[in-house]
C-alpha cells in the first residue's frame, strides 16, 4: 500500500514534470515546422479553455466561437512564445482577454440595443414553487461584478491556483486573495433573501 | 473593521488551500479559540460549494478540432499582421494615383476648377439686354454723365453708378442711393450760358445723342440679376466730358467758365484724337455683378440681335397689349447689396483687375487697369532741356495771364523770376484771384470717398457712419428734434444771463482798480 502510494506519487511527479516537458516540447517542435504538433497541444488544452470561456462569458451559444479565435491567436503567435512561464499561464491569460473584450462588446451592444420584452416575461421569478438552488447560484454569480467573478470561477470551477490567476488576469497575487473573498461576500449578500433554502 | 475583513481574506485563502504553512497553523490555533471565525469560515465554505456545485459543465465539441484547423488554413500566415496595415497600404496607393495622374496631367485641378468657373460664367452671361435704352437716355441724364460722372440705375430707388477717382488716381464706380435729387436741367443752363444759338444746339443735342448708342452697351442685365459693367464706361466719359468741353471752347470761349461746371478745364486739340481712339477700341471686357460672385470676362453684345427683338416685342405689343405689357413688367432689376458682406468681403478682391468694397450705403469697385487708348504724348525730357536753355538766356522770365481769361479783363496778376538776383527771385503780383466761376473748391469729391477716409476704409468702412462723425465731432449721437430745440433755447438764455453778469463784472473792474502809470523805458 505504502510502496505504491510512492510510486504512484513518483508517477504524478513525472507525469507533471512530462506535462510541462511536453508542452514546451511540442511548442518547439511547431515552431520547426511540426503543425502536427499544434494539433496536439489544441487537443490537450482545449477543453479547459471552454470550460474557462463558459464559466466566464456565461453563454453556451459563443463559446466555441472565442474558444475558436483563442487558438487561432496562440496559432499566429506561438513561434514568439519566449519559454519563461508556463503555456497554460499565456494559454489562459489569452483566453480571459478574449472572454473580456467579448463582454465589453456585449455590454456596448446592450446600450445601443431595445430591451427585451420576452426575456422580462419569462424571466426568473422567486416565488415559483421548485426552487433550482442551483439557478439560484448561477443567477447570484451573474450579478457579480467582472473583475470579481472571473478569478472566484477561475479559482473554484477551474481550479487553477492564486498564482496562476493572477497571471491570467495579469495582476498581483494579493489583489487575487482579497477580489475572491469580496466574490465571496458579494455571493452571500446576494443569496441572503434564500438563506432557509440554501444553507 | 478593517482587521477582520484581512481576517476573512485570510479565511477565504484557509479553505482555498493557499496559506504558508506557518500562517495556517496561526490560522488554525486562532479558530480554536474564536467562536465567530468559525461560524464565518463555515459560512465561505457553504459558499465555495454552492458556487462549485453551481456551474454546469460544457459539453464536448467532436467538430472542434475540424473547424479550427479549416480556420487556420483560412487565415494562412501569409497574410499575419497584414491587416492592420490596409489603411496605410490603401492612404499610399491613393497617393501614388494621385501623383501619377498630376504628373501625367499636371493641369487637371485647374481645367477642372476653370471649367466649373466657366460654366457659371455661361448662365450668368445668358440674355444679357442692356439697362439703358438709348430712347430711354435723355440728353440730361448724358450730360450729368458727362460732367458729374453719374448715370441712373433705378429712378424709383434713386439708385445711380457714380463714376470717378480717388485723390491716389485710382479709378473707381459705384452703385449707390443718392442721397439728394440731382439738381436738373444742367444741360439746358449749359446751353444758355454758352448763349448757343439753335444750330449749335443742335450740335450740343447730336454729340450727346451719338454717346447714348455706346453708353447703352456698356451697362448689361438680365434676368438672373446679373449687372455686367464694362470697364470702359470710364474712357467713354473721358471722351464725352472731351467733346463736349472742346465745343464750348469752340462755341463761346468767353463764356466758358460760367457754363461748365467747376473743376473742368479746356481739352486741348488732342482731344480729337481721344475720342476717336475711345470710340475704336471696343473693349469686351466686363464687370459682371451676380448673386453668387463678381468675375470679369469678355462678352459680345450683339446689338444687331437685340434690335430685332425690341422691334419683334414691339410688333407683338401692338397686336396683343395686355399679356406684352405684363410680361415687360415682370422684367424688374433691383440693385440690393448684402449688408452683411461688408465683414465678409471687405477687403477680398475676385480678380487681379478690380477690388470691391461693400457699405451700407454704397457699392464701389475699383478698378486696377481699364485698357485706357495709348495717347501719344511729347519727350518730355527734351522738352525740359529746350526750356533750361531758353530760361538762362532770359535775366527776367515773366508770366502773363491774358486778362481776358476771366471776367471784367481790367485787373491782372503776373509772375515774374529775376534771373541772376538772390534777394529778388520771385515776384508774384495779383490783386484779385478766384478759383473759379462758383467759387467752390476744384477738387471733384464723391462723399463715401472724402480724402483720407479712403485711406482708413478699412477701419471706418461704413460713410454713413463716417458722415455722421464729420457732423458731430467723432462721436454719435442721437437727437430729437424738440429736445434739441429745447436745450438750444435754454442754451440761449443761459449765455445772454451770463453775457449781462460779465457786462456787470467789467464795470465793477473799471471802478475799483485805477489805471495803471505809465512806466519808464530803459534803454540799454
Amino acid at each position: 500500500m505504502n510502496k505504491n502510494y510512492k510510486e504512484n506519487k513518483e508517477d504524478l511527479y513525472q507525469a507533471q514534470v512530462l506535462n510541462l516537458d511536453d508542452d514546451f516540447s511540442l511548442i518547439k517542435r511547431f515552431i520547426e515546422g511540426d503543425e502536427s504538433a499544434f494539433s496536439i497541444l489544441m487537443i490537450r488544452h482545449k477543453e479547459k479553455v471552454r470550460s474557462i470561456v463558459f464559466i466566464t462569458v456565461n453563454n453556451h451559444d459563443v463559446v466555441d466561437d472565442i474558444s475558436q479565435e483563442v487558438f487561432l491567436i496562440v496559432y499566429k503567435n506561438l513561434n514568439k512564445f519566449r519559454f519563461e512561464s508556463q503555456f497554460t499561464t499565456w494559454l489562459y491569460r489569452i483566453t480571459v482577454n478574449k472572454c473580456k473584450d467579448y463582454l465589453r462588446k456585449m455590454k456596448i451592444r446592450s446600450i445601443f440595443s431595445p430591451i427585451n420584452e420576452w426575456e422580462h416575461e419569462f424571466g426568473y421569478t422567486p416565488n415559483q414553487e421548485n426552487i433550482d438552488i442551483k439557478e439560484i447560484v448561477q443567477n447570484a454569480i451573474s450579478k457579480l461584478p467582472e473583475k470579481l467573478r472571473i478569478p472566484l470561477l477561475l479559482k473554484d470551477i477551474e481550479g487553477l491556483s492564486y498564482q496562476e490567476i493572477a497571471e491570467s488576469i495579469q495582476c498581483e497575487i494579493g489583489t487575487v486573495k482579497s477580489r475572491i473573498f469580496r466574490a465571496r461576500e458579494g455571493l452571500k449578500n446576494i443569496l441572503k433573501p434564500y438563506e432557509q433554502e440554501l444553507m | 473593521m478593517k482587521k477582520s475583513l484581512k481576517k476573512y481574506e485570510r479565511l477565504s485563502a484557509y479553505i482555498d488551500g493557499e496559506l504558508f504553512e506557518d500562517e495556517k497553523k496561526q490560522l488554525e490555533e486562532e479558530l480554536k479559540k474564536s467562536k465567530e471565525l468559525r461560524k464565518k469560515l463555515t459560512e465561505l465554505k457553504k459558499i465555495k460549494q454552492l458556487t462549485i456545485q453551481s456551474v454546469n459543465t460544457i459539453e464536448e465539441n467532436p467538430y472542434f478540432e475540424t473547424r479550427l484547423a479549416a480556420n487556420i488554413r483560412l487565415k494562412k500566415p501569409f497574410f499575419r499582421g497584414t491587416r492592420k496595415w490596409f489603411p496605410v497600404i490603401g492612404v499610399a496607393v491613393i497617393t501614388t494615383i494621385l501623383m501619377i495622374v498630376l504628373k501625367l496631367n499636371p493641369g487637371i485641378m485647374n481645367n477642372l476648377l476653370n471649367s466649373q468657373k466657366s460654366n457659371i460664367k455661361a448662365f450668368y452671361k445668358q440674355n444679357l439686354k442692356p439697362l439703358l435704352y438709348a430712347a430711354d437716355l435723355s440728353n440730361e441724364d448724358i450730360f450729368n454723365f458727362a460732367f458729374f460722372h453719374r448715370l441712373p440705375l433705378d429712378e424709383r430707388k434713386n439708385q445711380f453708378l457714380q463714376l470717378g477717382s480717388d485723390p491716389n488716381g485710382h479709378r473707381y464706380f459705384e452703385i449707390k442711393t443718392a442721397a439728394m435729387q440731382p439738381a436738373n436741367n444742367n444741360l439746358n443752363k449749359f446751353v444758355k450760358r454758352l448763349k448757343l444759338n439753335k444750330k449749335q444746339q443742335l450740335q450740343v443735342d447730336s454729340i450727346l445723342t451719338s454717346y447714348a448708342g455706346d453708353l447703352q452697351n456698356q451697362i448689361l442685365v438680365n434676368n438672373k440679376n446679373t449687372i455686367a459693367i464694362n470697364p470702359n464706361l470710364w474712357n467713354y466719359n473721358k471722351a464725352l466730358t472731351a467733346d463736349l468741353l472742346t465745343f464750348a471752347v469752340k462755341s463761346n470761349k468767353k463764356q466758358f467758365d460760367k457754363a461748365v461746371p467747376s473743376g473742368f478745364s479746356k481739352y486741348n486739340k488732342t482731344v480729337a484724337q481721344l475720342v476717336h481712339e475711345v470710340k475704336a477700341s471696343k473693349s469686351n471686357q466686363y464687370i459682371f455683378f451676380t448673386p453668387d460672385t463678381i468675375f470679369s470676362d469678355s462678352f459680345n453684345f450683339d446689338m444687331k440681335k437685340f434690335k430685332h427683338k425690341i422691334e419683334k416685342m414691339k410688333k407683338e405689343l401692338k397686336s396683343n397689349v395686355g399679356e406684352s405689357a405684363k410680361r415687360l413688367n415682370a422684367f424688374k432689376i433691383s440693385f440690393n447689396f448684402d449688408t452683411g458682406l461688408v465683414k465678409l468681403k471687405r477687403d477680398s478682391s475676385w480678380d487681379k483687375h478690380f477690388k470691391v468694397y461693400f457699405d451700407t450705403n454704397s457699392c464701389t469697385v475699383h478698378l486696377g487697369d481699364i485698357p485706357i487708348p495709348n495717347i501719344r504724348l511729347p519727350h518730355f525730357d527734351s522738352f525740359l532741356k529746350k526750356l533750361d536753355e531758353t530760361a538762362n538766356k532770359f535775366k527776367v522770365f515773366s508770366f502773363d495771364i491774358p486778362p481776358d481769361f476771366r471776367k471784367g479783363g481790367s485787373k491782372s496778376y503776373s509772375f515774374k523770376y529775376h534771373y541772376n538776383n538772390p534777394t529778388k527771385s520771385y515776384d508774384f503780383n495779383f490783386k484779385t484771384f478766384r478759383f473759379g466761376p462758383s467759387g467752390k473748391s476744384n477738387n471733384y469729391k464723391p462723399d463715401s470717398l472724402f480724402t483720407q477716409q479712403f485711406k482708413r476704409f478699412k477701419n471706418n468702412p461704413d460713410s454713413l457712419a463716417s458722415i455722421f462723425k464729420r457732423f458731430f465731432n467723432g462721436s454719435t449721437m442721437i437727437f430729437q428734434g424738440k429736445q434739441f430745440q429745447k436745450q438750444m433755447l435754454q442754451l440761449q438764455k443761459e449765455m445772454d444771463k451770463f453775457r449781462k453778469e460779465i457786462q456787470n463784472m467789467k464795470k465793477e473792474f473799471k471802478i475799483k482798480i485805477p489805471p495803471k502809470k505809465k512806466s519808464n523805458t530803459i534803454i540799454i
